[in-house]
């Protein structure tokens, strides 16, 4: 092929002997352009979102210093911790679910470490040129152009990891009071510390060591397998097609020759970003983001073959036989999968907007009072998780005549805030005695359904 | 063949993987160590019960929170994988 040789003669060296770095030729088709679409979406989300308003404050907000979640309309407090870890889950559920389906759709078109490696390579291509130019510029003598080349290079990835540093932290600290006091040095040093720990971990990981992460340190890499079957959608190579490979003109005929469907121009294995040759059957190492599929597409138009000698495809049918969609391994996947959701969304459409805590004072058992009463002392802690204003009535219950000293008739806890409350419950020495059970209950005023109850005890005198 | 001299020496050695790895897993599993711990307990609460006149702030104390984590499980990681790598020859030798 032109381009091949045309780099060979550009090196003046065989072709890939010296090469010490993967420089992943750039690849147009289908799939690039189905890569390029999910980069530019999950990027242009992850850049946006932090400068999203919902009734005059960020709509997505993990406050962590004042241990709040903005999500939307809706706002979660330290308590609500197993919805996130149901989430978890969740989001751990669908993946398995997507890779038995799929394959590893996640790793080629959305992991993190794939789009932002995507994006890096775009910039190398702006300031650096194409692979062989790329390989060129590497090899030769430091000079104003080499100089030049790399500088704007360098100049672009810090600036957009210090940008993706600075979004990062932008999702636990407002983005409009962080984004003003970065420019003006103003910020608190650790916002300013995870603003570089996070762009420095995207510098590094996006501009150098990008494969490497999948290969060495991704567990999932490892793992996935244990969710593929015959069933699974891979990347592979048609052997019974592409067999025996060799080069040939374009005018001749294959069969004359004895050769099959692959030509041997390794072009499949210039776009891999992992340096892997799909020919060699289902590898670990394989990401599965099909720019081997686009350039091998992309040659066998340009040798008027058919296309697909290496596809998407099942090792069913790979090996003749038909592909099964729905198989169990799905079905109990999927199951699982909408079980959980329902039940998140179930317990969050239900879930009270109020939390009652009841802390009895551990520092006294119990005090008699002259006429005849027992008073124990309490610590009530009432949490409005709405975002206004509400009032309550606090009530107790659970041993004859006691009642709440000292508190208001309607107690008033302002919108996403937490009341503390010193009661004193009396009951009388005839009704109180030993270790009794009490429920202490909080009553919306104007929302008879928003009622909740915490029980305590109740000390009294030895009988 | 190709393959080989395709990737050149962009292989990693054994012992930048190690530490790659080590430094990786021991950060995932700090992070999820830190979720858990400040769900449950507020860093302010925390500074209280340590010293009286100890006074830090959120920021700070998740901060020293996330990398005490990390700092324990990079330990536990390393010697780990420091362990498994240097196991006597012999006994690898012998195994099935």
């Amino acid at each position: 092929m032109s381009t091949e040789r045309d780099e060979r003669r550009a090196q003046g060296a065989p072709m890939f002997a010296s090469a010490e770095k993967i420089y992943p030729r750039e690849m147009k088709g289908r799939f690039a352009s189905l890569s390029r679409l999910a980069t530019l979406i999950l990027l242009g989300l992850f850049y946006a979102v932090p400068w999203l308003l919902w009734d005059d404050r960020q709509a997505f907000l993990f406050d962590l210093p004042a241990r709040k979640f903005y999500l939307l309309g809706l706002t979660l407090w330290p308590q609500d911790f197993p919805y996130l870890a149901l989430l978890l889950i969740i989001a751990a559920l669908s993946l398995f679910f997507f890779t038995a389906l799929l394959g590893r759709v996640w790793c080629g078109f959305a992991c993190p470490q794939t789009v932002w490696t995507e994006a890096f390579i775009w910039m190398e291509q702006w300031t650096e040129g194409t692979r062989s130019q790329r390989m060129k510029l590497d090899k030769a003598p430091w000079g104003w152009n080499k100089l030049r080349r790399k500088g704007s290079k360098q100049l672009l990835w810090l600036t957009f990891s210090l940008w993706t540093g600075f979004t990062f932290v932008s999702y636990f600290t407002p983005v409009r009071v962080l984004g003003p006091e970065l420019l003006t040095l103003t910020a608190g040093n650790w916002a300013i510390f995870w603003t570089v720990f996070y762009g420095f971990a995207t510098y590094g990981n996006a501009g150098y060591m990008r494969e490497q992460v999948c290969k060495y340190m991704c567990p999932y890499a490892r793992f996935q397998s244990a969710m593929f079957d015959k069933d699974t959608l891979i990347i592979s190579y048609d052997e019974r097609r592409g067999e025996p490979r060799g080069g040939r003109k374009r005018s001749a005929d294959p069969r004359a020759l004895g050769l099959g469907d692959c030509i041997d121009c390794k072009v499949c294995v210039q776009v891999c970003p992992t340096g892997i040759d799909i020919r060699d059957g289902l590898q670990y190492d394989c990401i599965a983001c099909a720019a081997c599929i686009d350039a091998c597409d992309s040659v066998m138009d340009r040798m008027k073959y058919p296309r697909g000698l290496v596809r998407y495809s099942t090792e069913q049918s790979m090996q003749g036989g038909d592909s099964r969609v729905l198989r169990p391994r799905v079905f109990v996947y999927a199951t699982l999968l909408l079980v959980l959701c329902a039940g998140l969304i179930t317990s969050m459409a239900t879930r009270t907007p109020i939390i009652l805590d009841i802390i009895r004072d551990r520092n006294s058992l119990y005090r008699e009072l002259p006429d005849g009463l027992i008073e124990n002392i309490y610590t009530v802690k009432i949490v409005n998780q709405r975002n206004i204003a509400r009032s309550f009535h606090l009530s107790v219950d659970g041993i004859a005549g006691i009642k709440l000293d000292g508190i208001p008739a309607v107690v008033i806890v302002d919108g996403g805030s937490v009341l503390s409350l010193p009661v004193r419950a009396r009951a009388h020495r005839d009704d109180a005695y030993g270790i009794m059970g009490i429920t202490f209950g909080v009553a919306d005023v104007d929302d008879a359904s928003l009622a909740i109850t915490a029980d305590s005890r109740f000390l009294g005198p030895t009988p | 063949m190709v393959q080989e001299e395709y990737r050149g020496t962009r292989q990693w050695s054994r012992n930048r993987q190690a530490i790659a790895i080590v430094v990786w897993i021991s950060f995932l599993t700090a992070a999820i160590g830190t979720m858990i711990f400040f769900a449950l307990f507020d860093p302010v609460d925390l500074s209280g019960i340590i010293d009286e006149n100890l006074e830090i702030g959120r920021d700070a104390g998740y901060a020293a929170g996330f990398f005490f984590f990390w700092i324990l499980t990079a330990i536990c990681s390393a010697v780990t994988a420091w362990l498994v790598r240097t196991a006597p020859k012999r006994d690898a030798q012998n195994r099935r």
